[in-house]
This record gives C-alpha cells, structure tokens and sequence, in this order.
C-alpha cells in the first residue's frame, strides 16, 4: 500500500509540475495586460515599464517560470516584500499578499462549503437513490426518479437567488448567508451556510439519486444477491450488507471526483452568496490578471483533485476485497 | 423618448428626483473656495440628531486591494480612507445636506498659504495631531509621505504632486528619488522643506493653485514614518482617524474600532459617532440592494459606501416614498464621450466631426446603463460635479433631441462630398458596450456613415484605443475629474502635448489654442476665475475643435438600513459620507 502511494504521490507531483507550465503559457497568451490593469487612469508609458518591472513581468517567461520554481521550492525573502518561506507562490499582483497566506485563508470556507454540502447530497441523493431502488417500478421510484431529473436541470444561479429571496428577505427564516469561523461561533456558523449547503447539494443530490439506484438495481440482479435471497436471507439484510457495498464503488469513485473539484473552489455557490472562498479567488485571479494568484489556485485545486484521487483508489481496497487481493 | 424605459408610471418621483439632483450639481456650478484657519478647527460641527454608539455593518462588492494612501485611487477605497487616514488638507461641508464644501486645513492649521502665486505653499501642523500609537504627527511624517511616492512600489496612486515637484509629466518624476526615502536619499530642500516638527514647506517651479485640492485626495494622506513597512503597509497602516483597523480578513471583512489617540478637537471633517463599522465583502449590488430594501435584522443598522442600487431596483428604490429617508441620489465625476480620431486623414474635415456629432444617438448609451435614474444626457465634458459645468451648455441639441439629428448630419456630409463615409466604431464587449454600440451605429447609418463595428475585449479596451495607430474612428470612453475642477479633466484629456503612446489623450487632438488656455488657465490662482475659464475652454472644445461628442453623467442611487442616520450623498467622495454616519 505505501508504494502505491508513494508512487501515486510522484505522479501527483509530476502532473502539478505539468500544469504549471501550461497555465503559466496560458497566462501569457491572454489577451491582457496585468501591469495595464494595475496602471490605472493616469497611466503612461513610464509608469507602464514601473510596474512591470516591480511585477517581474519584464522578465523573459522561462525567466519568470524558473523564479517562480524557485520561489516555491526555496522560499524568497525580497527587500520591499520581506521573507516569504517555501512554498512561497509570490505575491498577488492585485493586493500584494502573499498568495499561500491567501489560500490558507480562504481554505476554511470552502472546506465548510464542500463538507456541509456533501453532507446534504449524499443524505438527500443516497437516501433517495435507495428509496428509488427499494421500491422499483412504483409510484415512490418514478416520483423519485422525476424529481431528480427535475432539479438536477436547474441550475445554483437560479435556485441561490431565489432561495435568497423567498427564505432570507422576504420569510425572514434563515440568515444571509455568510461565512462565520466555526471555533468562534459554531451556531453562526451553521446558520450562515445552511442555504448554500442545501443548494449546493440540489446539483450533486440528483446525479447521486439516479447513480444510487442504477448501482443498486444492477448489483440486486447479480448472482451472489440471488443466491443470498435463496438462501433465506431477508431481503433488508440482502439490500444493506450485499447489494449497496457492491454499488459502492462507482459511487465512492465519483464521490472523490466530486469533493476535489469542490475543494478547488464551488465558483458559482460562492459567487452566488458572496462567501470568500478558493472559487471567489480564483474568479479574482482571472478578473484581474493576477498569475502568482491563478498558478496558486490553480496547483491547489489540482492538488486537491488528485489527493481525492489517491484516497479513492486507497478507498476501493477497503470496499473490495477483491482489489486488495489484486 | 428617451425616458421611455424608466418613467413609465413613476413621472412624478422621477421628476422629483431629477430636481433634488439638478439642485445637487447647481451648488457645484459655483467653485468649491478655500476656508481659512478658523474653518480648520476642530470639532467638526455636530449632525443633527446624531448619537454615539453602535455597530455599522458596510455591504461592498469588492475587498480593498489598497489601503496604504499613496496606492488609493478608487472610490470605495478613498470612501473607507475618509476613516482612517488624514491629510494635510480636506473637503468640509458646509451644510448639513452634505451639499457644500470648502477647502479646509486637515492636519494643518490651513488649507495652505502662498504669497507668490502657487508656486511655494506652507502648511503649519496642529498641536495634538497623533497617530494611533500615541505618536504625534509631525511634518517628518508628512516628507516621508511624500518621498515614498516616488518609491516604484507606489505605482497606482494619483501622480499630480510627484509631477509639480519634479515640475514634469509623465513618470519621469520618478528620477528624482528612484527609491523612495529608502536608500538613505531625501528631497532636496529646494522642493520640499521641513524646517522643524510643525512646518512644511513645498517649493514648485510652475505655480501651483490647485496644491490644496490635490492634497485633499486620499491618495496624499500621511503615512506614518515609523510605522512604514512599505508594501505590508498597504494591508496594515497606521490610523490617524477616527478609527482604526482592528482586523483586515482581505476578500472577507474588515472591522474598524473607535481609535483613542484621535482627538475630535483637532478635526474639523470627521465625527466618531459609531463604536464600531463591520465591513464585509463580495456582496453584487443586487444582493446589497435586497438586504437593504428588506431591512432585517442587522442590515437595519447597514449601509453600502460604494454599492449603488442596482438597475432592476432603481425604479422601485426612487419611487417608494417609504424609502425616501433612507436613499441618496447625486453625480458621480464621470462623463462619457466618444472620441473621434483626429490621427485619421478623413476625420480632420470639421464638417464631418459636426456630422457626427449631430447624427450620434445618447438615448442607447442612457438606456444601456438603466435609463435616466443613472445616466443623465450630457451638453459638456465637465461633469455637475466639476466646478465651471453649465447646465445649459448644450450645443448639438442632446438635451431635446437625445435620438441625434440625422437630417441636419446628412446635409453637412453631402457638404463635405463624403455620404456613404466608412467609419470604424470600436466599441467595449461588456453587454452595455454591446447594447449602445448597435443602436449608435444604427443612428449614425441613418445620417449617411457606412458604421464598421469592431468589438474590443473589456480588459484591452484603453490599452487599444490608447494606441496612438489604433484604427478606430470612433470609440466611446469616460473620464472622472480627481478633484472638482476642470484642471483634472481638460489636461489630462486634450493637451495635445501629452499625445503619447498609452496617454489619455484619446481623441489625439493638438489644437494651439487648448494649449495655450491649458497654460495660461493653469496659472489662476482664483479658483472661481480659473473655473469660469475652464467652462470656456469645456465650451470651445466641444463645440469647435469636436474631437469629441459629450454623452452621459453618470448618476448613483444609495440605499441604507432604517437605523442609520446621517446619510448624505457627498459628491466629492461620489458616494455616501462615511464620516458622519450614526446609529439611530
């Protein structure tokens, strides 16, 4: 098991490696001008070649790449900006923060936004999906099956606002939503991310509905099921402990997929409720050019993708045995 | 017509609405003057009705990137700084309406005295003045400030007093003191003299009469010498204010408390009424608009500095007499103009400039940023805001024919033996852009142009139409003045000396008499003279030079929560005035 991991690990690294490149290419190959932005209204050519110059932007991109390795790998202690330990990522272009300080930060929304959330998709959607299965062909699974399709074609955009409108303003049921510090307030906490969760969880609930039954109506049709069933078993005890661990590996697979990807940032969730999150950022990264900002939230989000990609393939060797034995 | 949109139902409140904010610009028709030292004691006068205590909550859209003065050069920040920071002079208003001002001493004991004209000013600091350690202020603070302007990390701050010392435009100033203070290197005294604690002394080698305007900006507040930690400065400075920052979550909230070491005798513009302001981030217009219109909770005791009502609630906001005593309407700087390329051969013939100018529709561009309750047609390129702006001035008939002349350009076109004329539009890809651009275009076909749009991407457009080859025609553009005078306009925009590649001189116009007006206009020292003067030159430039055709002023709703009190709309901070906010 280490050396899979070790070697998954190396992979990892060998991949954000990767992408940093190419996002550092992508950067330069867009249409915009970070030091222009940052220039202002009294801009002029001068002050243009000022701000490159402070930027580093004046630099050759290889240049600028191999500082930005370095930086990473060595940390940097820079006159004006002071010591920034490894992994330092630089400075943002747009505030002057240092880019690991700023991910650190915005770390805890997004980590109470994908928790919460995955919570409530895998209750809704999961509980549903084998409610769906359980009850096959009857009024129960279609209604189920419905309204999965039905919210799973709506969209955060749509349901935020209205949620906002009808629950917050106009109800007065829950408060806006925010993001409060669970050690400072835990019940704050809660209340200012319970609307986000539910409609974070509308999307993946229904994806995980329809998944749950189709896994669980193709693993009651194999052969061990039917031969518990003939063996005498109850059909409960054949539901829970044959059936839905055999359904849990594309599950848990997608469930992987799914928390990286929220982990990387729930851009339109966050946007929508204005939490200061890792997808606000990395909407601010682009918005303003900012690339030590964008390469930070870019190899964190990966990061986190591919981490949730070694604790799935570690995952599928304790659901089945069969993988271990392999 | 041109109302069509946003009056239906609502003449009377809009009506209304347009008096309170015609009324609003006439107090700025006359100049904003320069108090004395009296007007420059503190305490400031008190709010009617105000009371101390309580928390404020801020709804914005955006974190502040900067919050070291020499990088502030954007309303929501300047807004914020109005708390924090000091200045050697302010704007005090002088009614309770928030609706005049005078140029008053801020840390000095004066706005400033000359005796040769404006080309040295000496200010004199007051006694108590400290920063929030305790520390007094002195005028070694006040050249260390001045100094680290020219460092290259202060690179997004206004550049007018760096560009008077070292008597140059551009960012040569910066070659007077490549590094700032931070190398052991200073001003000479021959620019800059502090001659004990309480003087300053700034000696120009052109005369300078708008120096106590310029410093009013928040972008020359006084840093602190021994709290300066150069760039961490912008995420952490010093207060000299009525309060300080006791945390900065940057992109989340920022919290001010009530700083002790401020001391309200030594103040005349600010008041410390609330405990506390609770500033948090990353709320859209529409969203801060609804929880202010809801009015629940803490959003009672809640108020926006920048966020201004948005579009789809506008109507709804200016209508409702219910909300009356928690909005504020006024003028923001900004005026939109479309440039016409006098780089381009074809576009040097007057008459098709006048063609132009007559055939271009403003009704797209009113209606493309939420009908009139936000944009008001323009006659001029000096805002209601900008001292020397004429209300009546309105030479190519936009006021009662915001649809544009189609007939009358077509005539002056057949005159120049040009129908059927191409002409290049580019135009901005926001969706406003979008929007206006076609209906323009349209307007313009009418007349007898042949109109090729061409999109610009949002983040290139000035970098593109600031190229000196760009291949536009024509393209619209705005430009809001740094202080109430025309002399952060007309410069900047029309110096024909300044065309440059990346210079604001869109239009590439360099006509001998604006120079010369530049120049002599420059050297008035009367601020009411030099206003009337520039309204001239405001007159002159748009209806006989034409390198430009006057649209929009831009305009600005606010909205509060029921528990806030003393909510004034500030046209010189365009926005609500933080300073003298209380909770009912």
């Amino acid at each position: 098991m280490l050396r899979f991991l070790v070697r998954r690990a190396l992979g990892a690294a060998v991949i954000l490696f990767l992408l940093s490149i190419v996002t550092f290419l992508i950067f330069f190959g867009m249409p915009r001008d970070p030091a222009l932005l940052i220039c202002g209204k009294s801009c002029t050519p001068a002050n243009l070649e000022n701000i490159r110059h402070v930027l580093g932007l004046d630099q050759s991109i290889p240049e600028q790449y191999w500082l930005f390795l370095q930086n990473l790998v060595l940390g940097s202690n820079d006159y004006l900006q002071g010591p920034c330990p490894a992994p330092c990522f630089g400075y943002s272009f747009h505030t002057g923060e240092a880019v690991w300080d700023t991910l650190i930060d915005r770390l805890p929304t997004t980590v109470s936004l994908t928790i919460g959330g995955a919570v409530c998709f895998l209750i809704f959607g999961l509980g549903t999906g084998l409610l769906a299965a359980w009850r096959r062909g009857t009024l129960i699974d279609k209604a189920a099956t419905a309204t999965a399709m039905v919210v799973s074609s709506m969209q955060i955009y749509f349901l935020g606002p209205l949620a906002l409108a009808i629950l917050v303003y106009q109800m007065q049921l829950f408060d806006k939503p925010a993001y409060n510090e669970f050690t400072k307030d835990p019940v704050a906490w809660f209340g200012g991310l319970v609307i986000p969760w539910v409609i974070l969880s509308t999307i993946f609930a229904a994806q995980y509905t329809r998944m749950a039954r189709s896994a669980m109506i193709e693993q009651l049709q194999e052969d061990h099921v039917r031969t518990a069933r003939a063996k005498g078993m109850s059909r409960r005890y054949v539901f829970f402990r044959y059936a839905w661990r055999g359904s849990l590996i594309p599950i848990v697979t997608i469930f992987g997929i799914d928390m990286g990807s929220l982990l990387g940032g729930a851009i339109i969730t966050e946007y929508t409720f204005g939490l200061p999150g890792l997808g606000r950022l990395a909407v601010d990264a682009v918005s303003f050019s900012d690339l030590p900002l964008l390469l930070g939230v870019m190899l964190f989000s990966a990061a986190m993708i591919l981490l949730f990609n070694i604790v799935v393939d570690a995952a599928y060797a304790f659901i089945d045995p069969r993988v271990r034995l392999s | 017509m041109l109302t069509g949109c946003s009056e239906g139902g609502s003449k009377a409140g809009n009506d209304k609405n347009d008096k309170e904010q015609q009324e609003n610009a006439a107090r700025q028709q006359s100049s904003i003057p320069f108090g004395d030292d009296k007007d420059s004691q503190g305490p400031a006068p008190e709010v009617p009705g105000a009371k101390s205590g309580g928390a404020i909550s801020v709804l914005a859209r955006d974190s502040y990137a900067h919050l070291d003065p020499g990088q502030i050069y954007v309303q929501d920040e300047m807004a914020v700084s109005q708390l924090i920071h000091r200045g050697l002079t302010g704007y005090k208003a002088t009614s309770d309406d928030g609706r005049k001002h005078e140029v008053v001493g801020d840390l000095a004991t004066d706005p400033g005295t000359t005796t040769d004209g404006g080309k040295t000013w000496k200010f004199t600091l007051k006694d108590g003045i400290k920063w929030e350690d305790g520390s007094p202020i002195t005028s070694k603070d006040v050249r260390h400030s001045v100094e680290r302007l020219f460092a290259p990390f202060i690179n997004q701050g206004p550049p007018y007093l760096q560009q008077w010392l070292a008597d140059t435009p551009g960012a040569d100033y910066r070659k007077l003191l490549p590094d700032g203070p931070y190398k052991g290197k200073h001003l000479p005294d021959t620019l800059l003299e502090t001659p004990d604690d309480k003087t300053v002394v700034f000696k120009f080698k052109t005369a300078r009469p708008d120096l106590p305007y310029a410093l009013a900006m928040a972008g020359y507040a006084i840093v602190s010498q021994k709290g300066d930690t150069k760039t961490k400065y912008d995420r952490d400075p010093v207060a000299a204010g009525p309060y300080k920052i006791q945390e900065f979550k940057s992109g989340k909230s920022m919290t001010l408390v009530r700083n002790e070491n401020w001391d309200p005798k030594t103040d005349p513009l600010r008041h410390q009424y609330a405990d506390r302001f609770d500033i948090s981030f990353n709320h859209q217009y529409e969203q801060s608009t609804k929880a202010l219109l809801a009015d629940n909770g803490k959003d009672k005791t809640a108020v926006s500095f920048s966020n201004s009502v948005d579009a789809g609630n506008l109507s709804k906001v200016l209508n409702d007499p219910k909300l009356k005593n928690r909005t504020v309407t006024g003028y923001q700087p900004y005026v939109g103009q479309m440039n016409i390329n006098l780089s381009h051969p074809e576009l040097k013939d007057i008459k098709i400039r006048q063609a132009i100018a007559h055939a271009l529709p403003v009704t797209p561009f009113v209606r493309a940023y939420g009908g009139t309750d936000a944009m008001e047609v323009a006659g001029g390129i000096l805002s209601p805001t900008v001292s020397g702006y004429d209300p009546a001035f309105d030479p190519w008939g936009k006021k009662k024919k915001p649809a544009g002349d189609p007939a009358k350009a077509k005539k002056l076109l057949e005159e120049a033996g040009k129908v059927g004329m191409k002409l290049t539009f580019g135009y901005i890809n926001t969706p406003e852009g979008q929007q206006y651009s076609t209906a323009m275009a349209a307007g313009l076909e009418k007349a007898g142009f042949d109109v090729q749009r061409q999109e610009i991407p949002a983040e290139t457009f000035y970098d593109q139409v600031s190229q000196l080859d760009n291949n536009y025609d024509i393209f619209h553009t705005a430009w809001g003045a740094d202080w109430p005078s025309a002399s952060t306009v007309i410069p900047p925009l029309y110096d024909g000396r300044a065309i440059a590649e990346g210079a604001q001189n869109y239009s590439q116009v360099n006509d001998p008499k604006i120079n010369s007006e530049i120049d002599r206009i420059s050297k008035i020292t009367d601020p009411a003279k030099a206003a009337a003067e520039w309204g001239k030159l405001n007159e002159y430039i748009v209806k006989d030079v034409v390198n430009v055709v006057p649209t929009g002023y831009y305009k600005q709703v606010q909205i509060a929560g029921s528990k806030i009190g003393g909510l004034v709309y500030d046209d010189v901070i365009s926005g609500v005035d933080p300073r003298r906010l209380y909770v009912k």
